[in-house]
């Protein structure tokens, strides 16, 4: 499908598998936290990648072998539920976790600087959204007064004012 | 109950103001290339939702927490916009440009909020983006004013000039500010989210208990000024009394303690019950002692990061705070000074005009709560008239209070007369500041579309049977608050009198409280009893009053202190006398 | 049928562009006089009317319905706020001349 990954729309071929379904020997799946922590080692011997998908009601510290997961998928079930933006945080700053971060679920355009900004890089935008027009987002703001995933300083370390 | 943490560190005070006689004051925070730029840029996002909207690209239900991050309502009668504005204060600038959105925008009036705000009743959804570009060219935006994110931080209306403050909480409301404007991971919280700082460390002014956050500036046993932290407070329909999380934290962790707080918010805030998604409801289910330790734990991560606030960026807010180019005035005492000659000059001395920390000015309380006036409406010509006031008495500055009242802060004794003659020209010199007519009132089901009564009526009502001067000066402080439904917009929990709209069957009803208190002995009311209809509660009141009157020990003795020393008995007796 | 002491349903909403309250009418556009809205006798009836109103999302925000009385051609809310919607604030709206 196609996504936003590192502000360019890409094909990909990361398939979000349903929570009790049967993982495919091959292709690239994306699996949730128990199915991964069952045998993180297994995973990594079939044909594809496998990423995990982190709930919102779930935490990072209960992904284990955090650093051999190419992509954790961040669900946003409902776009009101920004608990997500905690855990990509989280992912980022204190777990120092480097690969893939993807925003799933209820994924607007409008959600997509604040992501960004918790250190999400790739977006599976909600079926049926302009994914073209959806890129101007990370245009909304040049200036923010936080510290965050993107930068750990606040607006008051980085310029002098 | 306290989460200790060992010695604070040695450091020197936390600030002091560059000397008077060398610093022009701006007064309030003004913004540089940054913050307008912000503002700026937001207007054009909200313009860009906003043509998305009327496009038809997205619907209603995309677009409604959208316009919640802006103050954008939907109410009973049209849109309603709630503009911020930061801990109360306004310049002329600002005030003029209100009268201007008022009278060119809406239908000539606007209202002031319990949060500090003014909002609009009547703006149309494409007249918005012009509206944001207006308030930006003054500084001043709609930035989260509704919405489940971080709402406008209060404060106390006299900061900065109160003789009984430790320090200005302003700059640290600033602070706030700027850190929960656009926080990235803080937008879609579980429930709003509001903080309070005051900087006196007793009678507050700013009902630190009752929010989510409560800010107090302290002062530890070495004589360092620093933050004492409240949690989990909060009205709404199940209003609840904060809990002091923290005795003591250096101002330098002020942003990282916050961030700590709303992260563990964030993360375990209930998403599934939005009545019981408020942080009082996960501090009280955690136990306090228990969120503590979670928010201790999670700040432990945090206190070194580069949220630590450094000593340039508080001196660089901080300076815009700084007092104005006072005169050196003899003291003067106003006590007895008019008595005698002009009853009512001398009401308005002893009600309105508030003390001041500089010998020979006052602070002067304009209360929008005229016979006729629904509580903390101001029309436009009346938002240029303040402009105008403020402009010749006070430095060019006013202060919405969380009581829907306007407070001229720095006016000289000597301005005194000639202020007041204008205020009786304007019609804005009622002497009823804190006393039983300076009702808190929400909008009720005027506007309001959650509402399941009127409230504005009950106030008109109360100002109508309590217009005799003599009398409501007699009963003396007491703080009556309407709110028309379990919402709570109207404080009516924390009222020494409050009262409480209920739909019964499709009807209107009111049901009356006693007892509640918003400041340093905080107290939620308990209701009496059967609820009324709206003159039966207003007969309610006048009964409640003249149980008072007759059971006073003295006449120092507040209604609060009466009800608290008798209980409700003798006015339950006497209001439900007739059942 | 409608509830306590309703005989009919209205279809109500607030226009996109102006927040206004406005009623679903017989014709199947929408009026801002409650007096000309479509009122129905039927669950039926109201829940397709409703499913009408639901499909026009550009045009009006969070249609529902509400009971009312319609008595000798006069449509009357049972509640207190679609009374005051219908009519506008009670208070004075204060603009000293």
């Amino acid at each position: 499908m196609r996504v936003i990954k590192d502000r360019q729309i890409v094909d990909d071929g990361w398939e979000l598998l349903p929570a009790d379904a049967e993982i495919p020997p091959s292709g690239d799946v994306i699996i949730s936290v128990a199915a991964w922590n069952s045998d993180p080692l297994a995973h990594g011997e079939r044909a594809g990648k496998v990423g995990v998908r982190l709930q919102s009601d779930e935490l990072p510290e209960q992904i284990e072998s955090l650093d051999r997961l190419p992509l954790i998928a961040i669900e946003f079930p409902k776009f009101a539920d920004g608990r997500g933006y905690s855990n990509a945080r989280l992912l980022r700053e204190r777990f120092n976790y480097r690969g893939e971060l993807r925003a799933v679920g209820e994924v607007l355009r409008d959600q997509l600087f604040y992501m960004a900004r918790c250190g999400i890089d790739s977006f599976a935008l909600k079926p049926g959204k302009d994914i073209e027009d959806a890129l101007s987002a990370f245009e909304d703001f040049s200036v923010s007064y936080q510290a965050a995933a993107d930068d750990e300083r606040p607006l008051f370390r980085r310029v002098t004012r | 109950m306290y989460a200790s943490r060992g010695e604070p560190r040695r450091r020197t005070p936390i600030l002091k103001y560059p000397s008077l006689s060398n610093t022009q004051s701006c007064l309030m925070y003004q913004y540089d290339a940054y913050d307008q730029k912000i503002v700026e840029e937001r207007a054009r996002q909200f313009r860009g939702q906003v043509s998305r909207r009327l496009s038809g690209e997205t619907t209603e239900n995309e677009f409604k927490p959208l316009r919640l991050q802006n103050g954008l309502y939907m109410q009973l009668h049209a849109y309603m916009l709630r503009i911020a504005v930061p801990y109360g204060l306004m310049n002329s600038r600002q005030l003029r440009k209100l009268g201007h959105i008022a009278r060119t925008y809406d239908r000539g009036y606007g209202h002031l909020t319990t949060r500090q705000n003014v909002q609009f009743n009547w703006p149309t959804l494409e007249s918005i983006p012009k509206i944001l570009d207006e308030l930006a060219e003054v500084q001043m935006h709609a930035v989260q004013t509704s919405g489940n994110c971080i709402r406008n931080t209060t404060s106390d209306p006299f900061a900065g000039v109160a003789p009984d403050e430790l320090e200005d909480p302003r700059p640290y409301c600033e602070i706030i500010r700027q850190w929960s404007t656009f926080h990235p991971e803080f937008a879609y919280l579980p429930r709003k989210f509001k903080i309070a700082v005051t900087g006196t460390p007793s009678h507050d002014r700013a009902a630190i208990r009752y929010h989510d956050i409560g800010v107090r500036i302290v002062k530890n046993a070495a004589g360092e000024h620093g933050f004492e932290i409240w949690a989990g407070g909060g009205l709404g329909r199940t209003p609840v009394i904060g809990k002091p999380i923290r005795a003591f934290i250096e101002y330098e962790h002020l942003l990282s303690y916050l961030e700590a707080i709303l992260r563990v918010y964030n993360l375990h805030g209930r998403r599934d019950n939005k009545y019981k998604a408020r942080i009082k409801i996960l501090v009280n289910e955690m136990t306090p002692a228990k969120f503590t330790a979670a928010v201790e734990a999670e700040w432990l991560h945090l206190k070194d990061s580069a949220l630590e606030l450094t000593r340039a960026e508080i001196e660089r807010i901080a300076k815009d705070f700084a007092p104005p180019a006072y005169e050196t005035l003899e003291p003067v005492d106003l006590v007895g000074a008019e008595l005698g000659k002009d009853r009512d000059y001398a009401r308005w001395l002893k009600q309105n005009v508030q003390p001041h920390k500089v010998p020979g000015y006052k602070a002067v309380v304009l209360t929008f709560k005229e016979k006729e006036n629904p509580p903390g409406d101001v029309s436009d010509t009346q938002f240029d008239a303040v402009a105008d006031l403020a402009d010749a008495f006070s430095f060019g500055h006013a202060v919405v209070t969380h009581t829907q009242n306007l407070v001229l802060r720095d006016v000289k004794v000597s301005d005194l007369p000639a202020l007041y003659r204008r205020l009786v020209e304007l019609d804005m010199a009622t002497a009823n500041y804190s006393l039983l007519t300076d009702i808190i009132c929400c909008p009720g089901l005027d506007y309001c579309a959650l509402a399941n009564a009127r409230a504005i009526p009950v106030a008109l009502e109360l100002n109508k049977r309590f217009d005799d001067m003599d009398y409501l000066h007699d009963i003396g402080p007491c703080s009556v608050k309407i709110s028309g439904c379990i919402n709570a917009c109207g404080h009516h929990h924390i009222a020494n009198i409050g009262i409480l709209g209920i739909n019964k069957q499709g009807e209107e009803a009111y049901q009356l409280t006693l007892g509640g208190h918003d400041s340093d002995s905080a107290s939620i009311g308990r209701i009496l009893g059967p609820a009324f209809d709206e003159a039966g509660v207003v007969d309610a009141v006048a009964t409640v009053i003249e149980v008072y009157l007759a059971a006073r020990s003295s006449e120092d003795e507040t209604f609060l202190e009466c009800y608290r020393r008798l209980g409700e008995k003798p006015f339950k007796e006497a209001v439900y006398a007739g059942d | 049928m409608a509830t306590r002491g309703g005989t009919h349903f209205v279809i109500s909403a607030s226009l996109t562009d102006s927040g206004a309250p406005t009623y679903l009418a017989l014709d199947g556009g929408w009026t801002p006089d409650l007096q000309c809205a479509a009122a129905v006798a039927t669950e039926a009836e109201r829940d397709a009317l409703l499913e009408r109103a639901l499909r026009e999302e550009r045009t009006v925000c969070d249609p529902y319905f509400f009971d009312v009385r319609v008595e000798g051609g006069t449509i009357d809310p049972l509640s207190a706020r679609e009374r005051i919607r219908a009519a506008g604030p009670t208070t004075r709206i204060r603009r000293p001349d």
